[in-house]
């Protein structure tokens, strides 16, 4: 295989991407496994070193809020919260991209627009409509307000991603007398398997790190989320460093894995080009 | 419209069950993706399904709802009857929790109430108690928060009066001003800290040479020469992380230079911050030249700077008095105030009985016992508090903390500035400060942008 | 047996409603209220846009005399800087990231390096950047000291001239991640066929990308440049850990939604609060209405 230069260079710039963007949560992980006093001055200064993994172990089983337990819960909660909004906005973004009708456009506009909402701005009304519907400090009512928060820009996403499938497959099958929902889980879903992939992640993660519903809705301390944990080991004057950090890259580590995960569904080509072939 | 509701809510829920339950049969297989997508699938064609027959099921749903509303009140009643439980809320974590619970299990011991102890910050519970609020709700019988909020919040009625339940006599003098409004108390006084001066190392003094200063020349002569020593940065290490650090010193000076009056006028509001007493006097004269002279660093993280500065890279560090339970030798501490101080700040741990709570009663015992003697005792032996109550002797104090309440003596008790007007201020006031400390030239500017927003 | 293209009324329901259901209960319903309170005056009289007016000529939201000069300039013009610099940046590095791991052996490490940025809580990520950024501590200052950029060295958040900067320039590595990610699945959607032929016409590699890549990605960098743009109009956390809650020195690190989390929870002006919050979904109309007849030009 001849090495051409072009390909060096690439592989040069791509690690040095790498590295450039991992400095910083080395800094982190010094946090996490070095005493305060030697990361001081900089943690790439490395005459002092005795590194040890005791903060990982004391934020993992902390008191009445342990990370691991934190992690549990949060899983409780991102996995349906990624996948309820998938499929629902798949639905929504398949019927967007593909159906006609008259208030199509208003109604695309609409769902756009609440994107813009930011969170903290419904706290009150967001409790009380959970209040009212029971839901507070439970795990079924979270995943609802994180279900229908994303929907708008999974619906945005899916509908773009949808529109630029080509339509031959999908017109051929209702010719042959399928139904819109046939040919939409049979042929359009498969199809979109790198987009419902890339938002899996990406809404498992915004799901993950949400702090502000959890605090919003999640009261008590046995249910708290993983990003809700990392806060509550600080105090009013007391700030353990070595243990925030010890759980910040615990908490950061799942959607890093799961990203990892579904990599291998970035496939080229996997997408049957069955028109041209 | 009730039936309406049944039949959304009916709806939505059994539409999650299902997808829940399907979901988990299709997480155990994920490392397969076709899997995935047909149970996914399989999702989907029963949510068709499903959604044919509900309309039909919307009635049924709607009844057993009912019937489960009842059971779920019934056996409310019953847990209401048994051994209460209350929960007071708190910002201490780690070390400061371990010096709290205590307290706690006293009060248990001698009441025979269960108390729960839960943390939250106090961003987080400006955030979340008006939602619970307005619902009707509060997550605490007790709840630890910022005085100038409780004062606001006990206007609109979030917050019990307790001014029955509170004697001022037996604390110390101004100690509830920042949670009264008119004549009505809304908030309970806990153990508070001092603000006492510039601390610094007693080893570092002795090893050059050094001795607190008596008048501001001396102070001056002992900066310069702190600045002077190898190895030194800046003499005086500015914390920042919140602003309140700058704040302190900034009221540090007010009141040793413009008087204790000064202070409690700019809390009123009766002085202006442009004015020649408190412009020339305080800042022009004194901390400004300071800060031009390159004395204080830059505002750095505060615990950060903690430690640099206990390692010996600047020489004062102004801090409050729960600085001892953070060194590691607190016997190596010694503090001085500016000379001619004759006013320290002091501030207390407020807290409130909120009127949404189940527990009055329990609540009400819980928060007097905060405010008594021997809760007070209980907290100040450990170390890194000051009582608020007057009964509390000295002899109860551990000797580093005795020192520091032996400072207050003589010198009058004065409020926090900022922590008691709150608000729009206080937020401005830590941001100028913060732009005072780097561009002290902006002098001017600074003031003005902190009149603009003083009461 | 052709059926026309119109779908049968029977299937709109099945595609529209769950997401309709959802998003009217949870999203909607709060929303519209929030939306109420900004014509509010704080003793409830409807006031209509007076509100408007008052809060949005305030210095804290738009303050340019004495422009051009160095923040604080009010926390619209901040959040309008943000976008000036943030979206180009990371939308272009991203895409150049996509672009050149296509074929690099071990990508998805790569990948997942730099998706750290997109997974780190806010939270974590204010501090990391406060941090970074800080005069001993910091990275950043290193760097630059090594460099001899004096000026540089100094902790950024703490001056007024650099606050806002250096968590722009920290925006812009957290979210680098998240075009990667969009464009890599966009990337993959275009047939291997159409680059072959273009090679067989003998394209070079820049007129490949500008005639065929870039206009197939055209409808991934819509949402790219939209969600781009929403975030850097709320962001929130990164400002509130950074600052530890306040507004930066001199209040030049403010940021919309930080100074309107500020007027609902420190300041207790809750219509206020609204104000700017409906604000912030006006702006957003006037963006999408440009995007949707952009796509539907198509």
């Amino acid at each position: 295989m001849k090495i051409r230069k072009s390909t060096i260079i690439v592989h040069i710039i791509a690690w040095s991407a790498a590295l450039l963007w991992i400095l910083p949560f080395l800094g982190v992980l010094m946090a996490a496994t070095r005493p305060f006093d030697e990361i001081l001055r900089g943690w790439w200064n490395f005459e002092d070193f005795n590194p040890s993994l005791k903060s990982f172990v004391d934020a993992w089983n902390y008191r009445d809020a342990p990370i691991g337990e934190g992690i549990l819960n949060s899983f409780l909660v991102a996995i349906p919260s990624t996948f309820i909004p998938m499929l629902v906005a798949s639905l929504a973004g398949y019927g967007f991209a593909r159906f006609r009708f008259p208030i199509r456009d208003y109604l695309f506009i609409t769902i756009l627009l609440l994107m813009s909402i930011p969170q903290q701005m419904v706290a009150v009304p967001l409790f009380q409509i959970m209040n009212d519907l029971g839901l507070v400090n439970s795990f079924i009512g979270l995943i609802l307000v994180h279900s229908a928060w994303g929907l708008p820009w999974i619906i945005l996403f899916m509908r773009n991603y949808f529109s630029t499938l080509p339509v031959e497959v999908e017109e051929a099958a209702k010719v042959d007398g399928a139904s819109d929902f046939k040919i939409f889980y049979k042929i359009a879903l498969p199809m979109a398997l790198p987009a419902l992939a890339s938002v899996a992640v990406l809404q498992f993660m915004w799901v993950w790190n949400d702090f502000f519903f959890a605090l919003i809705l999640i009261g008590s301390t046995d249910r708290m989320l993983a990003t809700q944990r990392i806060p509550y080991m600080s105090g009013e004057r007391y700030v353990p460093w070595d243990l925030l950090s010890a759980a910040s890259i615990l908490v950061m580590m799942v959607p890093v894995l799961i990203f990892a995960l579904l990599q291998k569904y970035y496939i080229k080509g996997m997408i049957g080009w069955t028109i041209k072939g | 419209m009730e039936r309406m509701e049944a039949v959304i809510a009916g709806l939505v829920v059994i539409a999650i069950i299902v997808s829940a339950s399907t979901l988990w049969y299709g997480v155990t297989v994920l490392s397969d993706v076709s899997k995935l997508t047909d149970s996914t699938a399989e999702l989907t064609s029963s949510m068709v399904d499903l959604t044919e027959e509900l309309a039909s099921l919307a009635g049924t749903v709607g009844a057993s709802l009912d019937t489960i509303e009842d059971v779920l009140a019934r056996l409310r009643a019953v847990e209401a009857t048994l051994t209460p439980t209350i929960t007071v809320i708190g910002p201490w974590a780690g070390k400061e929790m371990d010096a709290f619970l205590p307290v706690l299990d006293r009060f248990e011991a001698l009441y025979g109430i269960n108390v729960k102890y839960k943390k939250y910050r106090a961003e987080e519970l400006a955030t979340l108690l008006p939602a619970q609020f307005a619902a009707g709700k509060t997550p605490g019988d007790v709840i630890f928060m910022w005085g100038w909020w409780i004062a606001e919040n006990g206007e609109e009625g979030h917050v019990l009066d307790v001014t029955d339940l509170v004697d001022e006599a037996d604390f110390l003098n101004g100690t509830f001003d920042p949670v009264k409004v008119g004549n009505t108390i809304y908030g309970g006084a806990y153990t508070g800290k001092v603000k006492p001066g510039f601390w610094y190392r007693k080893s570092f003094f002795t090893a050059n040479g050094l001795t607190p200063p008596t008048t501001w020349a001396e102070f001056e002569t002992l900066l310069a020469d702190i600045a002077a020593i190898p190895g030194i940065v800046n003499p005086i290490a500015s914390g920042d992380g919140v602003g309140w650090p700058l704040s302190d010193i900034t009221e540090h000076f007010i009141i040793t230079y413009g008087g204790p009056q000064l202070q409690r006028d700019l809390i009123a509001g009766t002085v202006a911050w442009t004015s020649p007493e408190v412009k020339t006097t305080v800042f022009e004269e004194k901390l400004v030249p300071l800060l031009t002279a390159g004395h204080f660093s830059d505002p750095a993280e505060w615990t950060t700077i903690l430690k640099e500065w206990w390692d010996g890279d600047y020489g004062l560090y102004f801090m409050g008095s729960w600085i001892t339970g953070m060194v590691d030798d607190p016997n190596d501490l010694g503090v001085f105030s500016l000379p001619g101080c004759e006013g320290l700040v002091f501030v207390a741990d407020y807290c409130f009985i909120p009127t949404y709570t189940e527990h009055l009663d329990e609540a009400k015992e819980l928060f007097q016992f905060l405010a008594s003697e021997e809760a007070q005792r209980v907290q100040v032996a450990q170390g890194g508090h000051i009582a608020t109550n007057i009964h509390v002797s000295l002899d109860e104090y551990p000797a580093v903390d005795r020192m520091v309440a032996n400072l207050t003596t003589g010198k009058e008790v004065l409020l926090d500035l900022d922590d008691t007007i709150g608000g729009a201020f206080q937020s401005t006031f830590w941001e100028q400060l913060q732009l005072l400390w780097v561009s002290p030239g902006q002098l001017d500017a600074v003031l003005a942008a902190i009149e603009a927003v003083a009461p | 047996m052709g059926r026309n293209r119109i779908t049968v009324k029977k299937n709109l329901p099945l595609f529209f409603s769950p997401a309709l259901i959802l998003i009217i209960f949870f999203v909607v319903f709060p929303a519209l209220q929030t939306v109420y309170i900004s014509f509010l005056s704080p003793s409830d009289e409807f006031v209509g846009f007076d509100n408007y007016a008052d809060v949005l000529s305030r210095a804290e939201i738009v303050n340019l005399e004495g422009f051009p000069k160095w923040p604080p300039l009010g926390a619209l013009i901040h959040n309008l800087i943000w976008i000036a610099i943030h979206l180009p940046l990371s939308m272009f590095s991203g895409l150049a990231l996509a672009i050149i791991l296509r074929d690099v052996k071990g990508a998805s490490i790569v990948k997942s390096a730099i998706f750290l940025g997109m997974v780190t809580p806010m939270v974590v990520g204010g501090l990391i950047l406060r941090f970074s950024f800080e005069e001993r501590v910091g990275l950043v200052n290193a760097f630059f000291n090594i460099l001899g950029f004096e000026q540089l060295t100094r902790t950024w958040t703490a001056y007024p001239e650099t606050a806002l900067f250096a968590l722009i320039f920290g925006s812009v590595w957290l979210w680098t991640g998240f075009s990667m990610i969009l464009y890599s699945a966009g990337l993959a959607t275009i047939p291997k066929d159409y680059y072959e032929a273009a090679k067989i016409d003998g394209a070079s590699p820049l007129r490949t990308f500008y005639r065929i890549t870039f206009p197939l990605l055209k409808p991934i960098t819509i949402v790219v440049i939209s969600m781009t743009l929403l975030w850097e109009l709320k962001i929130f956390d990164i400002v509130f850990a950074a600052f530890s809650g306040t507004r930066g020195p001199g209040g030049a690190g403010n940021v919309l939604a930080l100074q309107m989390w500020l007027y609902a929870f420190r300041f207790s002006e809750y219509n206020s609060a609204a104000v700017v919050a409906t604000f912030l979904t006006a702006f957003t109309l006037v963006i999408s209405v440009w995007m949707i007849r952009y796509m539907v030009k198509r």
